[in-house]
């Protein structure tokens, strides 16, 4: 059906345009205050004869169908929080019984990650996009070339009106109204006994700000699922030790662990004469490798990059990457010890010599002695057969076997057995496995000054989460947005003079009430005295 | 700008297409934890050997490959060694490889291991369980057998006899 569209004014409007988008004449007939939404102009889906594209675009487009989705989704979501979820079918009918078995069978123990909840979401993101764009796009185009002298029906239809008589000359009138007008901050346009004031028309532009955050935030929940985005791993890091940060190229030291537990007085009755720990605490080095990462046989050339100390919930963060305090292991390992050679005849003593657990050197020359590594256990143990083995890869009870060269012993080399560890070295008898070397040498430590433990081992989880800074991002411009939005008030005010008449219209798009005291104030500057409540043109939202 | 509508409606629903297509996707399909499985590509490495060679596991595409973890410290460990070996003999004239790799011993631990038993295949150096733990390893001795296109056939667990491993290896050869 042909709907002829042209505005007396000459202008050729598209269809369902409610406001001329030149003069401002209302297009449809009525009394009630004018719909200025989008002032008045038509959305962009809205045409004749839509292909299915359009019929797409214009289902997304849709403010009403934005809300249902939006509606069913929180439906879904809340649905999802009646159980636990993730958990197994079994777990939800011993439960809950019955109900959890059917909460199960409805897929609704991990609905967050359904097919159907992640395109709710999809299809909400679509309507943000469709529904923004074919808003803001015209509703910019009518704002950045609006006329000044409106359509008499326009300006005094609006909820905000005055109509009055004015004396004296009409131009001259306009601009010293325009001149108190700027004194509040307005953008004042005038075409001769027309006037155009404005201010704050950025706050607008905010709902799409806001939009655009969402997006972005939907974005990049939507990044966590690529592979390596999210990594969850935990590491063991003994006190001293260097170790990669799994699924990066970071390497975290435990410099060193400390633990803190309660005093007697400090625990109740039932738990007292228990070890319960306080505070635990990595004093942790964060360091980036730099070159030769990840190449075999080669050390990896490490920068430092961040020191913290990591307690529970206080984790070190960096780039994306968070290193957790999880728990401790306090079973405390030999890293290395600093031995003496003695000639038992002479008393004479040699060295110390630097024997650390992890890769030793197979040679050493301490004094006169020459020394072998011929062998080297770390937890060590007799096996059926009685032949020497070693029951794990960790040094709790290491063993080592050399050829020892020097005076008073074989030309070849005589086998000596050392066990650094005390315990140990008494429960495998160390003196009489080595025999008639016992007597000629002794290889010791000297004090607890050279022997190196680590006393802890603590547990860190390793999240690495490279969404999370553009998570921040949309939901910083969604905020800004918002604020901009609520905070500031887009206001305008329309008056032409005819021959002495006065007609004023005044549009925010938010608290009439302040619109219209302020458009009080104005008329009041110029001699005119008009109860703000007066210029109500009724209709709702005041 | 009315020229310029259909092309971005067009621009806009296939973005939305996409990616909707990919978020919605990912819910129907297993999710990937990264871990090695059955029919999935073997995790890649680059180690060396006690003679000091680099070996990586990619090169040895178009191979049947036996990837094997072991340690002096694993009782089966040192049981199925001689079986790899023997194995190695068996099949080292077709397109076949052994790697052993240690799981992050001493340099004369595993020295002084390999020379007592004189194996021939590949040994290889793993340092501070970085492989060991791409590979998801929990219990040892764990073997994967990889099939020449590098994807892995099977995953076996606990110690192996030569009849366990032969029959693997003669799958992997015919595929």
């Amino acid at each position: 059906m042909f709907q002829n569209t042209k505005c007396e004014c000459g202008h050729q409007n598209p269809p369902d345009t409610l406001l001329c988008e030149s003069c401002g004449k209302p297009l449809v007939e009525s009394d009630e205050p004018l719909e200025m939404r989008y002032d008045g102009v038509a959305r962009r889906s809205q045409k004749r004869n839509p292909n299915p594209l359009d019929r797409v675009w214009s289902f997304f487009s849709s403010v009403r169908i934005a809300v249902i989705i939006i509606i069913i989704t929180l439906i879904g979501a809340a649905l999802g929080t009646i159980y636990p979820q993730g958990n197994n079918a079994a777990y939800y009918k011993e439960t809950y019984g019955w109900s959890g078995e059917l909460y199960h069978k409805l897929g609704l123990s991990s609905m967050y990650d359904s097919w159907w909840f992640v395109c709710l979401l999809v299809m909400i993101g679509t309507s943000l996009v469709i529904c923004s764009l074919d808003r803001v796009l015209p509703l910019y185009r009518a704002l950045s070339k609006q006329q000044i002298r409106k359509h008499l029906q326009f300006i005094t239809r609006q909820k905000t009106s005055y109509v009055g008589t004015i004396e004296g000359d009409a131009e001259q009138w306009v601009q010293s109204f325009g001149n108190h007008l700027k004194r509040r901050r307005y953008k004042v346009h005038i075409d001769g006994t027309a006037l155009l004031a404005e201010k704050n028309r950025f706050s607008r532009w905010g709902p799409y700000i806001n939009h655009i955050g969402l997006i972005i935030l939907l974005l990049a929940l939507l990044a966590r699922t690529i592979p390596h985005w999210t990594e969850e791993n935990t590491i063991a890091v003994r006190d001293g030790e260097t170790v990669q940060v799994t699924g990066t190229d970071y390497y975290v030291k435990n410099d060193k662990f400390t633990v803190e537990y309660y005093n007697e007085a400090e625990l109740p009755d039932m738990l007292k004469q228990q070890e319960r720990p306080k505070l635990y605490e990595t004093k942790a080095i964060l360091y980036e490798c730099v070159s030769s990462c990840g190449e075999p046989g080669i050390e990896p050339e490490l920068k430092e990059v961040k020191q913290y100390d990591i307690t529970v919930n206080h984790p070190m963060s960096y780039k994306g990457v968070k290193l957790y305090q999880i728990g401790y292991d306090d079973e405390p390992l030999l890293q290395s010890v600093r031995p003496i050679i003695e000639d038992v005849k002479t008393g004479q003593q040699y060295g110390p010599f630097d024997l650390p657990m992890k890769n030793p050197k197979t040679s050493f020359e301490v004094g006169p002695y020459s020394l072998e590594l011929k062998a080297n256990y770390m937890e060590f143990a007799l096996n059926e057969e009685g032949s020497p083995v070693t029951k794990s890869r960790d040094p709790k009870a290491p063993a080592f076997i050399f050829i020892v060269k020097g005076p008073g012993l074989d030309e070849n080399g005589e086998p000596y057995m050392y066990f650094p560890l005390e315990k140990d070295k008494e429960r495998f008898s160390q003196d009489k496995i080595n025999q008639a070397i016992a007597s000629k040498i002794q290889i010791r430590v000297d004090g607890m000054d050279n022997v190196k433990f680590s006393s802890y081992t603590s547990y860190l989880l390793i999240r690495v989460d490279r969404a999370l800074p553009f998570v921040w991002v949309g939901l910083g411009i969604c905020m800004l947005g918002l604020l901009m939005g609520a905070y500031w008030h887009h206001r305008r005010i329309w008056l032409r003079i005819d021959e002495g008449t006065l007609s004023l219209g005044a549009h925010t798009n938010k608290n009439h009430f302040g619109m219209r005291s302020e458009t009080a104030w104005a008329l009041e500057q110029m001699g005119i005295t008009v109860e703000s409540d007066k210029l109500d043109n009724g209709g709702y939202n005041s | 700008m009315g020229k310029n509508r259909k092309p971005i409606q067009i621009v806009i629903l296939l973005g939305v297409l996409l990616l909707g297509g990919y978020a919605v996707g990912k819910t129907l399909f297993a999710s990937d934890d990264g871990r090695p499985a059955v029919g999935k590509e073997a995790p890649n490495f680059t180690l060396l050997d006690l003679n000091g060679q680099t070996h990586q596991l990619s090169d040895y595409k178009g191979k049947a490959v036996v990837v094997n973890f072991w340690g002096t410290f694993c009782p089966p460990c040192v049981t199925e060694m001689p079986e790899f070996q023997r194995m190695y003999d068996k099949y080292k004239n077709q397109s076949f490889e052994v790697l052993a790799i240690n799981l992050s011993e001493n340099d004369l631990t595993v020295s002084n291991f390999v020379a007592e038993r004189s194996l021939t295949y590949p040994i290889l150096r793993d340092a501070n369980r970085v492989i060991e733990r791409r590979y998801g390893l929990s219990q040892y001795p764990t073997t994967f057998f990889v099939n020449p296109d590098g994807t892995i056939q099977d995953i076996f667990v606990g110690g192996m006899s030569e009849q366990d491993i032969d029959s693997r290896v003669e799958q992997l050869l015919q595929s």
